[in-house]
């Protein structure tokens, strides 16, 4: 699977659910129209999207996606057209969030996605995991080995439906 | 290898380990309210038949926005509401209800050991409990509800020892702020933060509720206190009443991945100043001379200002942080025969503390005092309802979030435990009960 894409380069640390989108957002029972009020949260949010109508990849800065567990986060992402996002780190339920969205968080050193932040374009081969910035020399990257597997074949939930034989024959012998 | 008390949690539930460092993890209790849990429940229902794994091992309620404020909450509440009637959940509806954290455990619904997943980042409070308690995704919720199980990462262990004893002046809330400014903000990523030392021994239910509560404002996946005497006791008072449960300890010379240790004698009150939690100070400090520019022109603040010089314009106390009985008698001790000179709106956590609050005639007090007694709802806390914030303006809070824009676009908020916030409330400005005392004893 390769992602190609225009880039869009937030260059803040700790951008929350919060600012991602906001909680008066959270009140539909479903995943849809979430991408129009992606970063209303974020100062100058609106700005950095419309200079980058088209962006699919974003590159921010440490700890994205802290706080709230709101999925609906990776939901306003994926429904704006964002395919990755690449930063030095992720809090953990949006890590999780962005997986089962197939939103592919990468993960790289802070200096290396210091450069990536000056990137017009990259191109990601998500099952070999590598990235290229412009043309340039390939970049390795490593994915979670399993919750890849939910980004390139079947989703999430197929996975552990599987499991459910499995789930209760563990749970009658624990007694 | 000796193991650690969230090691033994792990080691019971864990049905397979998988590739990655993953394991799936057995979830003895789904958390579910009506914000995050309608988009699973509907996709259990479409794409699965609307089988789920276990319906007991799941109890639901309306705890974000109660009632429904517009007719998009109405229809989220409406499907959780026929969906747990059809599924013969266990459903908490206005009324009978609470903010999920607070209810859980007041019901016995959680007991120590227990593995409890939830649409819901401070799930984390339940760790008070000896139970390994995480906020989740819905996705990673709709799982749990169809399978009985979460694919997690293994996370490490850190050993946040609170030695000594806690100042009669300062509360749980304080000595959490204190852990999150002593491990940063983002200090707990990838660990469980397994609180120990006298002082955690020393705290009641409720506190070690507010402490387990912000540990994900470390970015840690859980805290996890070990359940005790006072645990049981309780437990033993809850309608649930659970038994069977065994009081897991850590085995001596325990692993951890990381140990910090906190005097907690030292920790002052405190308040936070900044725009994520670990941004605090002293309330008899000054906002630090290092602050980073963002912070201070987000909250329209100068390094070196004293705490004390910062006004307000409302002030909340609620929220799974801070709205249980014993944080609204500390807030009644404060507003006794006092007037706020600000808007101050005081939510209880649960219905059914709302009734022990009245029974006492705390909500008497308040309304003596000026300030706006609510039914039970998480409110202001996530600029939903009930309180939001306009921008600008200034609020001191007993909840648990700082973030730019979190109780209301350009909003600013000041967390605090909610003797302090009720301080505050009465000066108009950020304060400690104690000034109070000693701005009355001056004759005028």
């Amino acid at each position: 699977m390769i992602v190609e894409g225009a880039v869009l380069a937030i260059p803040r640390a700790n951008i929350d659910t919060d600012q991602i989108i906001p909680a008066h957002y959270l009140t539909r029972i479903d995943e849809a129209g979430m991408g129009e009020h992606l970063f209303e949260g974020l100062p100058e949010g609106g700005r950095y999207l419309s200079d980058h109508p088209d962006a699919t990849i974003l590159v921010t800065r440490e700890n994205f996606g802290c706080g709230s567990s709101r999925e609906h986060a990776a939901w306003a992402l994926k429904d704006r057209g964002f395919r990755a996002v690449i930063a030095p780190s992720f809090a953990r339920i949006f890590h999780e969030n962005a997986y089962n969205n197939g939103v592919v968080p990468i993960i790289l050193p802070a200096q290396t996605v210091e450069s990536l932040l000056g990137a017009r374009r990259i191109a990601i081969d998500v099952a070999n995991e590598t990235l290229s910035a412009d043309g340039g020399a390939p970049i390795a990257f490593a994915l979670d080995p399993l919750r890849k597997q939910f980004v390139l074949g079947g989703g999430f939930l197929g996975y552990l439906a599987a499991k459910i034989p499995q789930v209760r024959a563990w749970e009658a012998a624990r007694g | 290898m000796p193991r650690s008390l969230f090691a033994k949690v792990w080691d019971e539930h864990v049905v397979e380990e998988l590739a990655g460092g993953n394991a799936l993890i057995f979830v003895d209790l789904v958390v579910a309210h009506e914000i995050t849990t309608p988009p699973g429940a509907i996709a259990i229902e479409k794409q699965f038949d609307d089988r789920l794994y276990a319906p007991e091992r799941i109890v639901a309620m309306i705890d974000h926005v109660a009632p429904a404020k517009d007719a998009a909450t109405a229809l989220q509440a409406h499907v959780v509401r026929t969906w747990a009637k059809r599924q013969g959940i266990r459903f908490h509806d206005i009324g009978d209800n609470g903010i999920c954290h607070v209810l859980v455990p007041e019901r016995g619904y959680v007991a120590p050991g227990m593995t409890v997943a939830c649409g819901d980042s401070h799930t984390c409070t339940l760790g008070a409990f000896g139970a390994f308690a995480l906020g989740i995704g819905t996705t990673a919720q709709a799982g749990a509800m169809l399978a009985g199980c979460l694919v997690l990462q293994r996370p490490k262990v850190m050993n946040v020892e609170l030695a000594g004893t806690l100042a009669p002046d300062a509360t749980a809330k304080d000595l959490v702020l204190t852990v999150i400014k002593t491990i940063g903000f983002k200090g707990g990523t990838g660990y469980v933060l397994e609180f120990t030392g006298s002082a955690v021994r020393a705290l009641s239910m409720e506190q070690r509720m507010t402490l387990c509560n912000m540990a994900i404002e470390a970015g840690a996946t859980s805290g996890i206190v070990a359940a005790d005497a006072t645990t049981a006791a309780f437990l033993a008072a809850t309608p649930g009443n659970p038994t069977g449960w065994k009081a897991l300890q850590a085995d001596p010379g325990a692993h951890y991945d990381a140990h910090v240790v906190i005097d907690a004698s030292a920790v002052r009150p405190v308040i936070s100043w900044g725009i994520n939690p670990g941004e605090n100070a002293p309330i008899d400090g000054v906002v630090p001379l290092d602050a980073p520019a963002e912070s201070l022109s987000y909250m329209g603040l100068e390094p070196g200002q004293p705490m004390t010089s910062i006004a307000i314009d409302q002030a909340f106390i609620g929220s799974c942080t801070n709205s249980r009985i014993g944080d609204l008698r500390l807030a009644a001790e404060v507003l006794r025969g006092r007037k706020v000179r600000v808007p101050t709106i005081i939510t209880p956590g649960s219905q059914l503390v709302r009734r022990q609050a009245e029974r006492e005639g705390l909500h008497d007090i308040f309304q003596d005092a000026g300030a706006l007694w609510t039914h039970s709802s998480c409110g202001p806390c996530l600029g939903m309802s009930m309180g939001v914030l306009a921008a600008g303006t200034r609020c001191v809070s007993s909840s648990n979030r700082n973030f730019p824009g979190r109780m209301g676009d350009g909003g600013r908020v000041h967390l605090a435990a909610p003797a302090v916030v009720a301080a505050s409330a009465v000066l108009g400005r950020l304060a400690a009960p104690a000034e109070i005392v000693a701005l009355e004893a001056v004759p005028a």
